[in-house]
């Protein structure tokens, strides 16, 4: 039946099931032709697998692109949070902005800045009490931006934390004779901290605090909101003016975020590498070829596969069950209630003895008789045509309980 | 090539000196030794291509049954073969110990037993022999496949033969030797005894009795030498399976069952398997048994996924035999249009001689006849009443034409086709 003939040669053992996938495909023209057939066949499945591939590789391609930094308050930063906008105005108005990213590239741009303003934008806390302290020798005038606990000691200006901007008052009146806020106006304060300590402005209804700080001798300015700097809040009400004036007022302007990467360590760590001993390195590549003569050893077949011609087999009643789930698909009521009822009549002669040429009046007659029941009564049974599926099943079953009866008797 | 759970081991414990001296050299050193104590290895084994491999061992067997297949195995090379051998019979043969150990010195050959318990009737084989030849230190094999063609023919199992005493007792009833009288046309005289109480009156032979002091009656018994052709439907329809097993071989179980007794009962039996062509063909004819020559014939057949041509069924028949014989028509009543090809043949075959048509009946129709639960059921209900009133209209068709018409579950089949040649042979119509 199928191609015995192709496994008695003496076959190749590794891929005997691929050699002889394509022999049975009967392809003749040799390798070529059997290839070539084969592109064919897979046309569509290629070509799918191309879009595909295509469309993975634009995803990674997305993915591994670099975009511009979203570090909060970055001069290269453009989202909502970035403090690209600020950084552009003040370059247009003649400040040259220095992003360091470093403490050294920050002492840098410090000492060869003529008159410096430093931002230091601290938001982990990240810089210790000494790089505090040497940044803010080297800069003329320091704006420090919403400054933690741990910062704000180190700066040891006097001016210490007092708590958050109350729900209720998001605009501040500047409140104050400091003439940058004066000429600033209104500012946000929403979800800003507020300071204590040296002269302060854009105070809270009832507090002594305020959101801007200025400590005794002008030099160190602290900010309690980064809405006012930020890209996303730069337009409304007086955060531009403020920002401009706090930043804007000499000629080199270092912008200095400390990252994660300047926590201060104690030496360097050690890698793993450097703490696993000389041996280690190689058990990990043999155990690779210990499992690989594993596979050989447990993978190797031995022998070709051998062909089971498998018969067809077909279920009989599948044709029957077919048919039904037809009958049901169209809801054809009427047919089966005609082959229900021509089936039991036929078997009703049968068990009555009536011979084949019965009519089906003389079997409900007959069948009447044998029960003691009213002729009229089983004739209206067998000439009844069920109006609707839930009547079919119940005449169904009044027939199949009419036939046990005759049969019983 | 291969290797050995062995060489697995001395390669884990190649790391041993990859550890004591770290290092790339180290490293690649030992597995190039180890690769190179594989290679010679293998080199060093015998050669699997000299062997010479004879096979012996029974032809064929009963489904069901337990057969060994023996292998000789003789080593022509100069070296030792050592390793072990997989013997490739398809997995219907259900091989117990397909993979066995040699050891065959130079120049001397071994034997070696594949017990075989076959699970499908028909001609099993296996193509070749795949050898494993390990080298001195068993650390690597050669391996190679060598052609050596085995064949097991499974014989249909018979299972219908504990009918076989029972349906004999009653062919021999019918015979003048036991009690029971029959007169019928067909029926030949068989000899005078002497009356004795209970005999029918009418059996008395007068002119016996006028001769002597005594009453004699005639006593009868079956004719013999008549002939039954049973031909076997091999098409689409015969791969249908019913309760556990096709159409073709309940068939095949009912042939041999009519064919053993018509056999005994003095008959001339013919068996043709045919669909658009003859597929198998067994007689009284040939030598030797008859119930062997049946099963030997019957072993490879195989549902043809075909239609089967009617028309040419009456040529078929009568090829086989040139006088009147009862022909056994062993097909279904429901498939594709019966009208057209079985209800014509059969008629044309009831002009000459006595026809069965013996067809098995599905037993899950009459279960979905009693599902009427819900609308799905009753649809069903109706789809089984549609099949069996179709059975039941080609039925009374073929009976119109004086055909017999065996129409059972596959269980009775056999039996039921039995009782019908008795009752054919007493009422001498054979």
């Amino acid at each position: 039946m199928t191609g015995i003939a192709e496994i008695t040669g003496p076959a190749d053992q590794a891929g005997t099931a691929e050699e002889a996938g394509t022999a049975r495909e009967g392809a003749p023209g040799g390798k070529a032709g059997r290839l070539r057939s084969r592109m064919r066949r897979h046309r569509g499945r290629a070509a799918l697998a191309a879009v595909v591939a295509v469309a993975l590789g634009l995803v990674v391609w997305g993915q591994l692109a670099p975009k511009g930094d979203n570090v909060p308050l970055s001069v290269s930063n453009a989202g909502p949070g970035g403090a690209r906008a600020v950084a552009q105005i003040l370059g247009r108005h003649g400040v040259e902005v220095h992003d360091a990213r470093t403490h050294g590239e920050a002492m840098d741009a410090l000492t060869a800045g003529e008159a410096p303003t430093l931002l230091l934008y601290d938001r982990n806390g990240i810089l210790d009490a000494d790089r505090i302290k040497s940044l803010t020798a080297a800069s003329t005038r320091t704006v420090v931006v919403s400054p933690r606990f741990d910062t704000l000691r180190a700066l040891d200006s006097g001016v210490r934390q007092a708590g958050v901007v109350p729900d209720g008052s998001p605009a501040l009146e500047p409140g104050c004779a400091l003439p940058d806020a004066q000429a600033a106006g209104q500012v946000n304060g929403g979800s800003g901290f507020v300071y204590d300590g040296g002269t302060t402005c854009y105070r809270p209804p009832g507090s002594p605090a305020g959101l801007l700080s200025v400590s005794a001798d002008g030099r160190l300015v602290v900010l309690g909101s980064t809405a006012v700097l930020d890209n996303g809040h730069l337009d409304s009400m007086g955060h531009a003016a403020l920002a401009l004036r706090l930043l804007g007022s000499s000629a080199d302007l270092v912008w200095y975020l400390p990252s994660l990467g300047e926590v201060a360590v104690d030496g360097t760590p050690r890698t793993l590498g450097e703490l696993t001993p000389d041996w280690a390195r190689f058990v990990g590549p043999w155990l690779v070829i210990v499992a690989l003569a594993a596979m050989a050893w447990r993978g190797r077949r031995q022998g070709p596969l051998v062909f089971e011609p498998l018969p067809v087999v077909v279920q009989a009643v599948e044709t029957a069950e077919g048919r039904a789930r037809l009958y049901h698909d169209a809801r054809a009521d009427e047919q089966a209630r005609d082959n229900l009822r021509a089936g039991t009549l036929s078997r009703l002669a049968a068990s009555l003895r009536l011979g084949p040429g019965a009519t089906a009046e003389q079997v409900t007659a007959a069948a009447a008789r044998s029960l003691g029941r009213p002729a009229a009564e089983v004739r209206e049974l067998f000439g009844e045509h069920p109006r609707n599926e839930a009547r079919l099943v119940a005449w169904a079953r009044e027939l199949q309980t009419l036939e046990k009866e005759v049969k019983s008797r | 090539m291969a290797v050995s759970g062995r060489f697995v081991l001395l390669v884990l414990l190649g790391i041993v000196p990859v550890l004591l001296l770290p290092g790339w050299g180290t490293f690649f050193a030992v597995a190039a030794a180890l690769a190179a104590l594989a290679g010679v290895d293998a080199a060093l084994a015998g050669s699997p291509r000299s062997l010479r491999i004879i096979r012996s061992g029974a032809a064929s067997v009963t489904l069901n049954a337990r057969a060994d297949a023996g292998l000789a195995i003789h080593n022509d090379g100069r070296r030792r073969v050592r390793g072990s051998f997989r013997d490739g019979w398809q997995p219907s043969a259900g091989a117990v110990n397909p993979v066995q150990q040699i050891d065959v010195p130079a120049g001397e050959g071994r034997r070696a037993t594949v017990v075989l318990r076959p699970v499908r009737r028909g001609d099993l084989k296996s193509p070749h022999i795949t050898v494993r030849s390990y080298g001195p230190l068993l650390l690597a094999a050669r391996q190679q496949t060598i052609a050596a063609a085995g064949s097991l023919r499974v014989l249909p199992p018979f299972t219908s033969r504990r009918h076989l005493p029972s349906k004999l007792q009653k062919l021999r009833e019918l015979d003048g030797k036991a009690a029971v009288q029959i007169r019928g046309a067909g029926t030949e005289f068989d000899s005078l005894r002497d009356y004795v109480r209970g005999d029918d009156v009418r059996s008395i032979d007068w002119r016996a009795t006028a001769r002597r002091s005594a009453v004699v009656v005639r006593t009868w018994r079956p004719e013999r030498d008549r002939r039954v052709v049973m031909v076997l439907d091999t098409s689409r329809t015969s791969a249908a399976r019913i309760d556990d097993e096709t159409r073709l071989d309940t068939g095949l179980e009912a042939a041999l069952l009519l064919g053993v007794l018509a056999e005994r009962g003095g008959d001339r039996v013919d068996f043709l398997a045919f669909d658009r062509r003859m597929r198998a063909r067994a007689g009284s004819a040939g030598k030797g048994n008859l119930l062997g020559r049946l099963v030997q014939a019957m072993a490879p057949l195989e549902p043809e996924l075909i239609e089967m041509d009617w028309a040419a069924v009456p040529a078929q028949v009568r090829a086989a035999t040139a006088h009147r014989s009862l022909v056994v028509l062993l097909t279904s009543l429901d498939g594709g249009a019966p009208e057209e090809g079985l209800i014509p043949a059969a008629a044309q075959l009831a002009a000459q001689h006595t026809v069965v048509v013996a067809a098995v009946r599905d037993p899950q129709l009459g279960t979905m006849l009693d599902e009427r639960e819900d609308a799905a059921g009753v649809f069903r209900a109706a789809a089984a009443e549609r099949a069996l009133l179709q059975r039941t209209a080609v039925s009374a068709e073929l009976r119109r034409f004086g055909v017999e018409v065996v129409d059972a579950e596959p269980h009775q089949l056999p039996p039921r086709l039995a009782d019908m040649y008795i009752r054919l042979k007493a009422a001498g119509r054979l």
